[in-house]
């Protein structure tokens, strides 16, 4: 996934001048693709199918692997588990919410089971494309959030289509002049495993989160 | 009213720089999903949360404002995020409910 995305998403509402995508940085390998052709319809997006959940973070003691997954069940489980060639043990977690999203115009529901959450880019890294990006943005007003997705425990990308319905999901919210959001894959960050990009989920709710 | 208007009627203590921006409904709750959910753009925030993605939220949804209720010390880098999304943060040693009691005589009705 594709600085060819994010350039095309960002010239649909920023208009094609926008000089983000000419930074000299270095342009991450995999790029293919483009963005999904636009439906007829000019959906009008709201948050639907809202269920709470616990984002969950565990970690193999052998290989030091870590990774991700979203939740249902009233506690994050806690047991250590072997799954193949891995010890899985909890590292921690936090509320979230999963969400779809529905066209009050068409009726069209784009679901969203793959999502962990948006992140907003702590700078942590200068040479990290959602950094440079964000740097860029923030000076027009266009606000940067990376959607993270994993699937099987892994991180993926969310389809191109499925990232525009989030930007334009919450742009449409806001109210200041001038003021958008931008959505991109979670693989324009440079090294996930350090990223210290803030995740929006309940930190330290500890009356709902049991204690670790 | 304004968020100038909210610090100068109901004494609210101002803990970053003030962004003036109009209040439209006040929304409750101490869960950042929530406020993804539910809350609306020029919404006022009370809650008790202050860890610094309580900014990130805020600015995803364009609220107006945050007040921080009970007296909850807020870190420094929430403060830095607030600044950066400008946004301000408001602190009062009084507990949701009076803080909402207060809102509600000052005609700012709940969020929605």
């Amino acid at each position: 996934m594709t600085l060819r995305y994010c350039r095309g998403i960002l010239n649909s509402i920023s208009g094609p001048s926008t000089s983000i995508f000419t930074h000299k940085g270095t342009i991450p390998a995999g790029i293919k693709g483009a963005r999904m052709s636009r439906d007829k319809c000019n959906h009008s997006w709201t948050m639907t199918d809202v269920k709470y959940g616990f984002i969950v973070t565990e970690k193999c003691y052998h290989c030091n692997l870590v990774r991700t997954y979203f939740t249902f069940e009233e506690a994050p489980p806690k047991e250590e588990y072997k799954e193949g060639a891995h010890y899985w043990n909890y590292e921690g977690s936090a509320q979230s919410i999963k969400f779809n999203m529905r066209c009050g115009q068409c009726s069209k529901v784009v679901t969203f089971e793959d999502l962990m959450g948006l992140m907003q880019c702590m700078a942590c890294d200068e040479a990290c494309h959602v950094n440079i990006i964000s740097q860029i943005c923030e000076a027009q007003n266009i606000w940067v959030y990376a959607g993270l997705a994993y699937k099987s425990g892994k991180e993926i990308d969310l389809p191109a289509e499925k990232l525009d319905v989030l930007t334009t999901y919450f742009t449409s919210r806001l109210r200041t002049p001038g003021k958008k959001i931008l959505v991109l894959p979670g693989s324009l960050r440079r090294n996930p495993e350090t990223c210290r990009g803030e995740i929006l989920k309940d930190v330290g709710m500890v009356s709902l989160t049991p204690e670790t | 009213m304004t968020v100038r208007e909210l610090e100068s009627k109901l004494k609210f203590k101002p803990l970053n720089q003030i962004y003036d921006k109009e209040i439209d409904g006040a929304f409750i709750s101490d869960m950042v999903s929530d406020v993804m959910a539910g809350a609306k753009a020029g919404n006022l925030w009370v809650t008790l949360q202050t860890h610094k993605n309580i900014a990130a939220a805020a600015n995803l949804v364009d609220l107006a404002a945050i007040i921080i209720v009970r007296g909850k010390k807020v870190p420094e880098d929430t403060l830095q995020m607030a600044d950066r999304a400008k946004l301000t943060l408001f602190a009062t040693d009084e507990d949701t409910y009076q803080v909402a009691v207060k809102l509600y005589e000052a005609g700012i009705k709940p969020g929605k």
